[in-house]
């Protein structure tokens, strides 16, 4: 009996001391999970959550004594949900490292509090011009910088014979820095005029907005084009006013990839007006890597639903987070300094990364699509190459 | 301001200002009747878009169809909301500043579950699917089959309000209880029946608006409440007590908004992205400088108090 008691409190002993001997990694979540944008929010944290079991199940596997398990907050989509979320995530559970936020005003929302107090942001869809600042602890390691983007609109704009452009963009830091820079590289590429529109995030209804845009083309007469910098809610909003606008249906139209959701091209006619106005958009390209099917069955498999767009790029920064904190620590500092390395030798299921430095993924290559003239869907036509900035049509 | 603008900004005036009209006229009633500012109305605005979402989407693309199930789906809404939430609280007698907050929190619950429902069935940025036609052009001048819907429908509905609260005794009822709801008591009105027809009208006026808010935007459960401050702003500028300064208020607010913002616009500069700030300035100006509204300028066959 005294054998067995022993047998048992060593074995019990052992049990306990190899708890006692793991370590848990908390990785913070930051994302809108209500909100208009609340969808992705969602859809991006079962992205993370898948990247987090498979590193779990590869660790375990491997022996080692290390777990990740995350912690989540709703960043309601606002710069100030951000900050509240990045500081609770933060203060009650010590998180170092979080994923997300989804927008670029949320982004910078959450900067202030993650640079006092040495937390990584490790944002997956952030583009917005404004947040390009070196030395910050905020790193975009997937969808690089709209000042790519912004000279490939503006590229073709002029090949599309554009003398003038009329531009609505939503008024926050991402519709703001797009406006900025397609203006700037419009002009300097030798185009003319750009009357500007900015419309408020919150708005849902955009009568007056196209209203004013309609004028402002008729103002600038033949050769003027439109490109629209929207929101997905607004994007609809606005091409539901805008399908009976008569210049408005007459000029070409560019446009950010919100106006390219499957919920546009589900109703005829906004399908038929962006196939009437030859609408192009240009995108960080969909190109596939032999992970990227990979993903896609693990994610049916564990969620029972397809991923939906830009969630593999939630999983590749969760990844790219998870191995930095596999090589660097549960550190911020050591964290922000080792993330650049680890992030340049990853290669994920949409792109390589590669960071510039102000921490933005450097690898700028997107899809330029059109609408098929029955508005059925889009065909990719071109591609842009940000790093030589050259088209490439097909 | 060019013409066709100015033409095209009065045009989304009339047919916004008539949209407003409808969601704010259930929010006057709630004031008046129940003595309530309710803010969870903008969720029943969302559910009747919803329900006309799900209809269309079945195939029904029948405008009255579309419009009598938002009707039904909104006016369940609001009367639910009554009996599981305000109308407990009532007999509780807590404060009026415990029944503003308990129809915020009535709306969160009602617009999660939406955001829920439209999670899982994937129904966000959806329109309602009755195709967008011009029914009437000339020159600048260009209307929509929307305009021709939402304009009538606003104008029959109002009218039928009207009469319901004059020439009813349910409406002879419910100014009974806007007056004074012990008095009406006492004398032998059946009070919670009353409340509950109203909330039954209120809740459909929303959902027929959210309907054709749906046909003007994109259905998403934040709609309602996207609209919900000009809807307010219309409401407090008709003294939130009269049916025709009510509707005052709201093509006052869609003039704003649109003619108004267009012109400072295009004259002053000013960003259309300030467009939003304009019912709070209405309502901070009508709170300051007439708070009573339009009440007492407009006056007779829609006040409810008299």
């Amino acid at each position: 009996m005294l054998c067995l008691i022993v047998c048992l409190t060593v074995m019990l002993g052992a049990a306990a001391s190899a708890q006692d001997d793991m370590e848990t990694y908390v990785l913070g979540v930051a994302l809108p999970f209500t909100g208009s944008f609340g969808t992705f929010g969602q859809d991006f944290e079962r992205g993370i959550d898948l990247a987090v079991a498979q590193m779990n199940a590869e660790l375990e596997a491997a022996g080692s004594s290390i777990r990740f398990e995350t912690a989540s907050a709703d960043t309601e989509q606002t710069p100030e949900g951000a900050a509240r979320a990045l500081q609770s995530i933060v203060q009650t559970t010590g998180a170092q490292v979080v994923v997300g936020p989804l927008t670029t005003s949320e982004v910078l929302g959450a900067k202030q509090f993650a640079d006092e107090n040495g937390v990584v942001i490790v944002a997956m869809a952030s583009s917005g011009a404004a947040a390009s600042i070196p030395g910050d602890n905020i790193f975009r390691v997937i969808y690089p910088p709209d000042t790519f983007s912004s000279k490939a609109f503006a590229t073709i704009a002029l090949e599309r014979g554009h003398q003038n452009m009329v531009v609505l963009y939503v008024d926050d830091p991402f519709g703001n820095g797009m406006n900025e820079h397609f203006t700037k590289n419009y002009q300097a590429r030798g185009g003319g005029e750009v009357a500007s529109f900015g419309y408020a995030p919150q708005s849902t209804e955009l009568s007056a907005e196209a209203a004013a845009v309609s004028a402002a083309l008729a103002g600038f007469g033949d050769g003027a084009g439109f490109f629209c910098v929207c929101f997905p809610g607004a994007a609809e909003a606005f091409v539901q006013v805008a399908q009976i606008d008569p210049i408005l249906t007459s000029v070409q139209w560019l446009g950010n990839e919100a106006m390219t959701s499957d919920e546009m091209l589900e109703d005829p006619g906004h399908a038929q007006t962006l196939a009437n106005a030859d609408f192009v958009t240009v995108s960080q390209s969909a190109d596939v890597t032999p992970l990227t099917p990979l993903f896609n069955a693990d994610f049916v498999a564990m969620f029972d639903k397809e991923p939906g767009i830009f969630t593999n790029y939630a999983f590749d920064a969760a990844n790219i987070a998870m191995l930095t904190m596999l090589a660097a620590g549960n550190d911020g500092a050591a964290v922000k300094s080792m993330l650049p390395f680890i992030s340049n030798h990853y290669i994920g299921t949409a792109v390589q990364a590669f960071l510039d430095e102000n921490g933005d993924q450097n690898v700028a290559r997107y899809g330029i699509r059109q609408v098929r003239e029955d508005g059925s869907g889009f065909d990719v036509i071109g591609t842009y190459d940000g790093n030589s900035d050259s088209i490439t049509y097909k | 301001m060019p013409p066709a603008l100015l033409t095209t900004s009065l045009v989304n005036t009339i047919q916004i200002g008539s949209l407003y009209a409808l969601m704010a006229l259930g929010i006057t009633l709630t004031f008046s009747v129940m003595k309530l500012p309710n803010f969870a109305h903008a969720e029943y605005v969302t559910a009747g878009a919803y329900a006309a979402l799900i209809v269309s989407l079945s195939g029904v693309l029948n405008p009255l169809v579309i419009m009598a199930a938002a009707f039904i789906v909104g006016a369940l809404s609001a009367l639910i909301s009554q009996l599981a939430v305000f109308k407990r609280l009532e007999g509780k007698e807590v404060s009026l500043y415990t029944l503003i907050l308990s129809s915020f929190a009535v709306g969160l619950i009602i617009r999660y579950i939406l955001f829920l429902m439209a999670d899982y069935f994937n129904l966000f940025d959806l329109r309602i699917g009755i195709p967008l036609t011009i029914v009437f052009r000339d020159g600048s001048l260009i209307l929509s089959n929307l305009f021709a819907w939402v304009v009538p429908t606003s104008i029959v509905l109002v009218v039928l309000l009207t009469l319901l609260l004059n020439a009813t005794p349910l409406g002879r009822e419910m100014r009974a209880l806007a007056n004074n709801v012990n008095l009406a008591r006492v004398i032998g009105i059946p009070v919670e029946r009353v409340k509950n027809y109203t909330w039954l009208l209120v809740g459909g006026l929303a959902g027929v608006a959210g309907a054709l808010w749906g046909l003007q935007t994109a259905v998403h459960p934040l709609m309602g409440w996207g609209a919900i401050i000009s809807v307010f702003a219309a409401a407090i500028l008709g003294g939130l007590s009269s049916f025709s300064g009510t509707i005052l208020g709201a093509y006052v607010v869609a003039f704003s908004e649109n003619t108004v913002m267009l012109f400072l616009n295009a004259n002053f500069g000013v960003d259309l992205a300030y467009k939003p700030a304009i019912p709070f300035i209405i309502i901070i100006a009508v709170l300051l400088i007439r708070p009573q509204g339009f009440t007492n300028l407009i006056r007779r066959a829609g006040d409810l108090q008299r």
